[in-house]
């Protein structure tokens, strides 16, 4: 087990500076920052100027390896934009992405999980009719219009939510639901289907057959059968919330890392790209490690090679 | 303890006597007196936060026309948009390559600091060296150094005549530092921890969350009426709106043009716009055949209706311009009309110059700049093939299009605004006409005019010379010339605020009504 552990740690290593090196790659590509940072009344010889000030003109893989050799160090640089340290900056907003990431999860969770057990055992009924008018609701709405809709009705009709920016409990609402939504929609069908297929299986006849009471066969001898593709859907999903909830942080101005990072990308600010970069990978890294583990706990037949 | 206590009541005492003192001693000599202290706490949702308030290194407008807030220029300007006194009491030019500025007595710094000649030397000094890597060089790169005439004097030298320098040193590129904090707070602490002579202090910041400014109560124009002001940055328009009409903000910048209507008829806001110094142009590449020809460019410039531009993209809030001067700009000539709207003289004038079924070419525009530049690119391209030029549109990011213009490597035409800094016509039209960054219009006659003008230091002398300059830019037509777009600002009621004319968010005379 601590040798399993070990290795994935090793190896992910390697996919931070793989991702980091490709990052880096791509934004040096669409071209250097000399020109976004600049007064409109620069000319070229000034811009020529801040660019050899700045080291933007050297080789790719000079700027690359001076990268390397701070990072290595953790130092990512101080922020083109903001003139502060990149790696500080970055870390400063992750309680606001955890907040919103973890609320949006568990909503999703606590709504999806029932509804989709109670749709799969009630098969073809009313129940099950809601449940998957909901979900595909869930679906296909656009969660940018979702979220001018929320803010619309809760915040300026209603004055029962505020319209943005994050605070106090409160504010966490829209924005959360707003991601949750699709997640929900989503883990409904997933907790639906594999319900279904799990409660067509002979263990679960048996368990009836000894007279088992309908809720402990779906809680208790079902239900755990069915969490495994669950988790794994979860994991992804947290991964990608983590970094790319972009759309519904800005609609709400939520100082997450994800706003922050866009807003590095539009501006080439590398030092921050590069230590968001560096801090999601490991954060996607990470959560993929506790997935795979939690498979282990999950079932029993799993074993860790 | 006790002992400590008695010490600072007796130190109490003898302020307050002193505070009394001061006040007879200036009512005496007839000094206006400030009416109130700062009370009272205003809250205000903006597109954009400042990303630093280190004044060398800001990016883009929307920074350096928040930051002024916390600092003092030598200059500034007045509500109509006037150069001003402000850190210099007086400015002239002892000869063609020295400025001399009188510097105002007794002001301090927000840490106690004295502003004299030394901050004024520490400050431009900084601007200027390289180890600095100042964003705005390009801004302050004719100055060649700063001499101490003495405590409240200075002399600063140009590497060549710089008629514009006193308007540099004002609110956007000419913002005074404390030599001796911004030493001990170092590089990084200066972007997050200002020390200026403005008329608030820098209290909290947390990026992307809001940043908290407080009155300085000793500010040499008088204290601020506010206390406090809460700076929201609130991306999204649909938002901010949201946030002023539930009354979690007082006031809100900017209101797309789109939604003025509408929140006009709500009886508990105000909606205040003011022509913004932004001239928006379609550049055409005079280098490539067939716009070296005069005859394509006026027929570009005849094949647009503007006016129907304003009024469906802007619902009316945006001005049409005759030439690339605004109308807020020294020496806005108003006698000289834009083209007329006019497809069969268009046309007409595309035969006169061998086109009569008119030419394919390419138009850039792009998205994600300071102002929207796709939605007037989509009706213009519309325009353009109206009368047979077939446009190919090219829309970027505008990350990804600036470096294309800087590497001339844009497409004959494409669509740009210039924000009027300076709201001086020659600085725009030099920038305009620079033979590079995409834009390749030169005319020696045009370069001999504005030569004339940057020679007279008079701005009243100044403002009649560009009539001619703007005659001979309509008539060469190098670019398609466009209109300039309101700020628009949404306010409640509870607050009073004029928005200044040259984009800069002064909050200084901002006020709650009572």
């Amino acid at each position: 087990m601590r040798a399993y552990v070990a290795t994935r740690l090793a190896a992910a290593v390697f996919v931070v500076v793989g991702v980091s090196l490709v990052s880096f790659l791509l934004t040096f590509l669409s071209g250097d920052p000399a020109e976004i940072m600049l007064p409109p009344g620069a000319t070229a010889e000034q811009i020529a100027r801040f660019r050899a000030e700045w080291g933007f003109d050297d080789p790719l893989p000079v700027q690359y390896w001076r990268f390397l050799r701070r990072a290595v160090h953790g130092d990512f640089g101080v922020s083109l934009r903001h003139g502060q340290p990149s790696l500080p900056l970055i870390a400063a907003r992750l309680p606001a992405t955890f907040q919103l990431t973890v609320t949006a999860m568990v909503l999703a969770i606590v709504v999806a999980v029932p509804l989709g057990v109670l749709a799969a055992t009630h098969r073809g009924g009313p129940i099950d009719l809601a449940a998957m008018g909901v979900a595909l609701l869930g679906q296909s709405v656009p969660n940018f219009w979702l979220a001018i809709m929320m803010i619309l009705v809760f915040a300026v009709s209603w004055r029962i939510l505020p319209t943005s920016g994050r605070g106090g409990p409160l504010h966490v609402v829209m924005p959360a639901l707003a991601i949750a939504i699709n997640l929900m929609a989503l883990l409904t069908r997933l907790v639906r289907s594999t319900m279904i297929e799990v409660l067509a299986e002979d263990y679960v006849r048996t368990g009836r057959a000894k007279g088992l009471r309908e809720v402990m066969v779906t809680a208790r001898h079902a239900l755990p059968n069915a969490l495994i593709p669950l988790v794994t859907v979860i994991g992804l999903q947290f991964g990608f919330i983590l970094g790319g909830a972009v759309v519904i942080e800005t609609i709400f101005t939520w100082p997450g890392v994800g706003l922050f990072t866009i807003q590095a990308i539009l501006n080439r600010d590398y030092p921050v790209v590069q230590a968001a970069v560096f801090i999601l990978a490991t954060g996607v890294v990470i959560i993929n490690l506790i997935v795979d583990l939690l498979y282990v706990w999950l079932d029993p037949r799993i074993r860790v090679r | 303890m006790r002992f400590e206590r008695e010490i600072r009541n007796v130190i109490g005492r003898r302020i307050r006597t002193l505070g009394i003192l001061v006040a007879a001693a200036t009512l005496t000599l007839g000094v206006p007196v400030v009416e109130a202290a700062p009370s009272g706490e205003v809250k205000i949702g903006l597109a954009a936060e400042p990303n630093t308030f280190d004044p060398h290194l800001t990016v883009g407008r929307n920074t350096q026309i928040f930051v002024v807030n916390v600092y003092d220029g030598l200059t500034a300007r007045d509500a109509q948009g006037h150069l001003v006194p402000a850190l210099a009491e007086s400015w002239k030019r002892l000869n063609p390559t020295t400025w001399q500025f009188a510097l105002r007595r007794g002001v301090k710094f927000h840490n106690g600091d004295d502003f004299n000649a030394d901050s004024v030397k520490f400050t431009l000094d900084r601007a200027i060296n390289p180890e600095t890597k100042a964003t705005i060089g390009s801004e302050l790169s004719t100055i060649a150094g700063t001499e101490i005439v003495d405590p409240y004097t200075v002399n600063v030298i140009t590497k060549g005549p710089d008629y514009l320098l006193p308007v540099r040193l004002g609110e956007l590129f000419g913002l005074m530092l404390s030599p001796k904090h911004t030493a001990a707070v170092g590089k990084e602490g200066i972007a997050i921890k200002p020390n200026g002579t403005g008329p608030f202090k820098l209290v909290a910041w947390t990026k992307n969350e809001q940043l908290v400014l407080e009155a300085n109560e000793q500010y040499w124009r008088g204290a601020p009426k506010v206390k406090r002001i809460v700076v929201r940055p609130i991306l999204e328009d649909a938002a901010r709106i949201a946030a002023l009409q539930t009354g979690e903000v007082d006031l809100i910048a900017p209101v797309p043009h789109a939604r003025i209507a509408e929140l006009q008829r709500n009886n508990r806001l105000v909606i205040k716009t003011i022509p913004a110094p932004r001239i928006f142009h379609v550049t055409i590449d005079v280098r490539k055949p067939p716009f070296d020809n005069v005859k394509v460019r006026q027929a570009l410039n005849h094949a647009l209706d503007v006016n129907a531009i304003v009024k469906t993209l802007y619902f009316g809030h945006a001005t049409r311009l005759a030439t690339v001067v605004d109308r807020g700009a020294l020496g806005y000539d108003a006698s000289i009309p834009p083209y007329p709207y006019d497809p069969a003289r268009a046309k007409a004038l595309l035969a006169e110059a061998g086109f009569p079924n008119g030419f394919e070419t390419e138009f850039d525009s792009f998205t994600g700049s300071i102002a929207d530049h796709a939605k007037p690119a989509e009706a213009i391209a519309g325009y353009l093939r109206k009368i047979g030029v077939n446009v190919k549109q090219n829309v970027f990011e505008f990350s990804a299009f600036g470096p294309r213009r800087v590497q001339n490597k844009t497409a004959p035409l494409f669509i740009y605004s210039i924000g009027n800094a300076y709201l001086e016509p020659s600085w725009v039209i030099r920038w305009l006409t620079q033979g590079g960054l995409g834009m390749h219009y030169k005319n020696a006659r045009l370069d001999e005019m504005l030569t004339r003008i940057e020679a007279t230091d008079d701005p009243k002398k100044r403002a009649p010379l560009y009539g001619d300059v703007q005659k001979l830019i309509k008539d060469e037509a190098p670019f398609i010339f466009l209109f300039q777009a309101d700020a628009v600002f949404g306010m409640s009621t509870r607050i009073d605020y004029a928005p200044r004319p040259d984009e800069t968010q002064w909050l200084y005379p901002l006020a709650l009504r009572p």
